[in-house]
């Protein structure tokens, strides 16, 4: 049935509404199972570590550290200061290794290279290495996020 | 009660209907021609499939899928439990030969046409199983957790991730979180024993109703031709001749399984370097090496976002394959099955190329 001036029939009216009710009584039901395969997921301000356990490192070498569930990676200059990355390859998400002889990172999965600044010098990765900044406070060594005050 | 057997097959019968199965069946005509070699690939498929199966529920009573104990529960399998190793081996060669004979089963579709109407529903439930069975291979890879499937796995999640807008996201939802940790251990392993199973059952049912139902194709020449195709029934004729194949790709199968056993290395640890030599499941070394050779950069974006959209894109023209393909017997189909070629030529080289 249709009334003269309306722009639909009743039937259209109510299958609208019905179909609109389900869209959204579905959604209230499908909202909480996409948040809940969704871990939350949150990477440390900073992790503090026991200076004692870095201080003794050679310059030049490498030493890492567990920044949230990635690898981090202090590395001890020739100079005495120290630098320090997250120490996953900017290409695919390997983790690098520091190859001390010929001061570079290096990255297995795709033969990636950077220096030991941590700049990409060759391969896929498209960035630098990631770097974070480094506070002695002794006896703490803290690490913390470049954009962390 | 002499004849009991029949008696209570009748009675089953009376009450299930089943014969109409079995008469169906044994009319079914499978086509003799040229081209019937490929009608086997089909079955050869679902017999490594029912090895999983079979193999999968026995790995499943030693398996745990945790960040501590799955390395572990993997290497008393090789070494403690009773003929463990030729069981996870026979499961790894199994998963081998099933994705090789789920390739040649689709390029010589492609090559046959035998998508054609009405049969394009078939090919694309096909075309999913195919993705089924690859995140079957995918996920399955990361279970022994050592550190090459850990390295594999961080490198084929993270790929994704350039996909523009949704991508940052897909990967987040493999791995679990931003990183792959035990999180992502326990994610594929429900993924790989149990979402997985479902949709891959559901699939199977639909594609094999549709092969029922449309029954086989027949040559395209012949069938403009208008001509008649010899056939033989299905049953017994073409299944005694399937169960011979099938004795034959058995007896590979095991022999393989037993002089090739698949390796494990130590207990993958998320902090150390990745090791050399990361590659995938060689079904997916030509992705791999098309990735590979992609600059960083094709003028202002990501290379690698340029070659997954067009694997994307690829996996798009796959799935609509039969609605391009709509004249087949004219220029077009004839493009479409040389391009059919180009894949197989493709995928060849970048594959040998891949490790070299
Ligand atoms: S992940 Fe490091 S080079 Fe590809």
């Amino acid at each position: 049935m249709k009334l003269k001036h309306s722009l639909f029939t009743r039937r259209q009216f109510l299958n609208g509404l019905f179909g609109g009710w389900t869209t959204a009584l579905l959604a209230t039901f499908i909202y909480p199972v996409v948040k809940f395969i969704f871990p939350p997921y949150r990477e440390p301000d900073e992790v503090i570590l026991l200076f004692s356990d870095f201080e003794g490192m050679a310059p030049g070498s490498v030493k890492s550290f567990p920044w949230g569930s990635k690898p981090g990676i202090l590395k001890k200059n020739d100079d005495g200061t120290y630098l320090a990355f997250v120490g996953v390859c900017t290409h695919l998400d390997c983790n690098v290794a520091y190859l001390p002889e010929q001061k570079k990172f290096f990255c297995a999965c795709h033969d990636g290279w950077y220096d030991e600044y941590g700049t990409n010098t060759g391969g896929p990765p498209p960035h630098p290495l990631r770097r974070l900044v480094v506070e002695i406070a002794a006896p703490d060594l803290i690490i913390k996020r470049e954009d962390v005050e | 009660m002499k004849n009991w057997p029949k008696a209570l097959s009748t009675w089953l019968d009376d009450r299930f209907g089943l014969s109409a199965i079995t008469q169906f069946l044994k009319e079914k005509p499978v086509p003799q021609h040229k081209h019937s070699i490929w009608l086997y690939t089909g079955s050869a498929i679902l017999l490594f499939f029912v090895i999983q199966v079979v193999t999968g529920f026995m790995l499943i009573l030693y398996y745990k899928p945790t960040l501590d104990a799955a390395n572990a529960s993997v290497a008393r399998i090789m070494t403690e439990v009773p003929l463990g190793w030729i069981i996870r081996s026979v499961h790894s060669w199994s998963s081998t030969f099933m994705i090789a004979f789920v390739f040649i089963h689709l390029i010589s579709i492609w090559l046959t046409k035998s998508y054609r109407k009405p049969r394009e529903i078939t090919w694309m439930s096909g075309v999913f199983l195919l993705a089924c069975s690859l995140v079957f291979g995918f996920t399955g890879y990361l279970l022994p957790w050592d550190d090459l499937s850990l390295s594999a796995t961080k490198v084929g999640t993270d790929i994704p991730r350039s996909i523009p807008v949704v991508g940052a996201w897909v990967t987040t939802l493999l791995r679990g979180g931003g990183d792959v940790t035990g999180d992502t251990l326990t994610r594929f392993f429900g993924i790989h024993v149990c979402i997985l199973p479902i949709f891959i059952f559901l699939l199977l049912a639909i594609h094999v109703y549709l092969i029922q139902k449309k029954g086989m194709s027949i040559p395209l020449d012949a069938e403009t031709r208008n001509e008649d195709v010899p056939t033989i029934p299905f049953w017994p004729n073409f299944v005694y001749r399937e169960m011979v194949v099938w004795l034959v790709l058995v007896g590979i199968l095991f022999s393989m399984a037993i002089v090739f056993p698949p390796s494990l290395d130590k207990q993958a640890d998320l902090m150390a370097a990745a090791p050399e030599g990361v590659k995938p499941e060689w079904y997916f070394l030509f992705l791999f090496q098309t990735l590979k050779i992609f600059p960083a950069k094709i003028l202002f974006v990501n290379g690698d976002t340029v070659a997954v959209l067009l694997m994307l894109m690829a996996g798009l023209f796959i799935f609509f394959l039969p609605v391009i393909d709509n004249k087949p017997t004219e220029w077009k189909g004839k493009i479409i099955t040389a391009l059919g070629y180009v894949l197989v030529v493709y995928v060849l080289i970048f594959s040998v190329w891949s490790p070299l």
